[in-house]
């Protein structure tokens, strides 16, 4: 079938009906123009992760795949997959990096909590395209264990890598700094031209956007520290 | 000495990253961080030169006395060599 996933028309051909469900949202109503990616798991691809991922279904498995098989083709076509939780607050979007377990779905929770107006995109696997200058942050059917966010598209305002700290602190990285956090978070394809275009991609993506580091716990002033650095509004005026 | 094929480097935020591709990424995982010197003699060697080349090349940009490039340049075969990274 013929999706519409980050702005591109995406044929999945799948073998289990696990894809097709998870997907639903994002199907194309038209499945009969030319598509700008094309993707297929090999039994040699789907045996190495069920090596891996002992005791999930053949869908499940075939799933993970083909996001991957997706993923390793973007950067030729200007996006990327970045593995982050992004947030929309007053139309733009706000990505929240970190290692698994530092805290992204607590934290996202917490702005959801207090701020009314926050939406989340992609809780998990948002793919990322620097179009006219910028980077546009989109909701995908991979979006984590809770499965939250939907299928939009939001200019990205910042980068906020999480650490957990007793006292809440928030620092404006430099672009090196943010590189040598971000690459435990993007997936680099084995190709040559795909590898070199997700360096170039992320050189543009740690230079271009601001970049936090926010050392944080659970509390508001988390949310405090985060939202003003990021949106550059006052919590104080948004908070409902 | 010479770097095999295999290698993209790039600057990612203004630091010079190696990342290893196509047959090279099955044997080795991961991405190399080059400081300035690393990054110029990465390029160096990714031709066929002896470490005499690669000294007086370090020494011909950076103006460095010749123990001290010496050193950083054996340092630096030394670390491609050991990593089999060397052709």
């Amino acid at each position: 079938m013929i999706y519409e996933l980050a702005g591109l028309r995406v044929a999945i051909h799948n073998r289990c009906k696990y894809t097709e469900k998870f997907c639903e949202k994002y199907l194309s109503a038209d499945q009969t123009s030319p598509v700008d990616l094309e993707v297929a798991v090999t039994n040699e691809e789907f045996y190495e992760e069920k090596k891996q991922s002992e005791g999930f279904s053949d869908g499940y498995i075939e799933n993970i795949c083909l996001y991957r098989a997706i993923c390793r083709k973007l950067p030729v076509l200007n996006r990327m997959l970045l593995h982050a939780a992004v947030l929309e607050y007053d139309g733009k979007g706000y990505a929240f990096l970190g290692r698994s377990g530092t805290g992204k779905s607590t934290h996202t929770g917490l702005w959801l909590k207090y701020l009314s107006g926050a939406k989340i995109v992609n809780g998990d696997k948002p793919i990322l395209e620097y179009k006219n200058g910028g980077f546009i942050a989109y909701g995908t059917p991979w979006m984590g264990k809770e499965g939250l966010g939907y299928n939009t598209g939001v200019s990205l305002g910042g980068l906020c890598f999480l650490e957990q700290a007793k006292e809440n602190e928030i620092l404006r990285l430099t672009p090196a700094e943010a590189a040598s956090r971000i690459f435990q978070q993007i997936l680099l394809p084995q190709d040559e031209e795909n590898a070199a275009l997700t360096l170039e991609l992320t050189d543009k993506l740690v230079t271009e956007t601001p970049c936090y580091l926010l050392k944080c716990d659970i509390s508001e002033k988390a949310v405090e520290k985060s939202f003003e650095a990021l949106t550059g509004k006052q919590y104080k005026m948004e908070r409902e | 000495m010479k770097i095999k094929n295999g290698f993209v480097v790039r600057e990612v935020g203004g630091e010079s990253v190696v990342v290893p591709v196509g047959e090279m990424s099955k044997n080795f995982h991961g991405m190399i961080n080059l400081n300035e010197t690393g990054a110029f003699l990465w390029k160096f060697f990714s031709v066929e030169h002896t470490v005499d080349e690669g000294v007086a090349a370090l020494r011909a940009e950076y103006e460095v006395e010749e123990s001290i490039a010496r050193a950083d340049v054996e340092r630096f075969v030394e670390t491609i060599k050991s990593s089999g990274f060397a052709e």
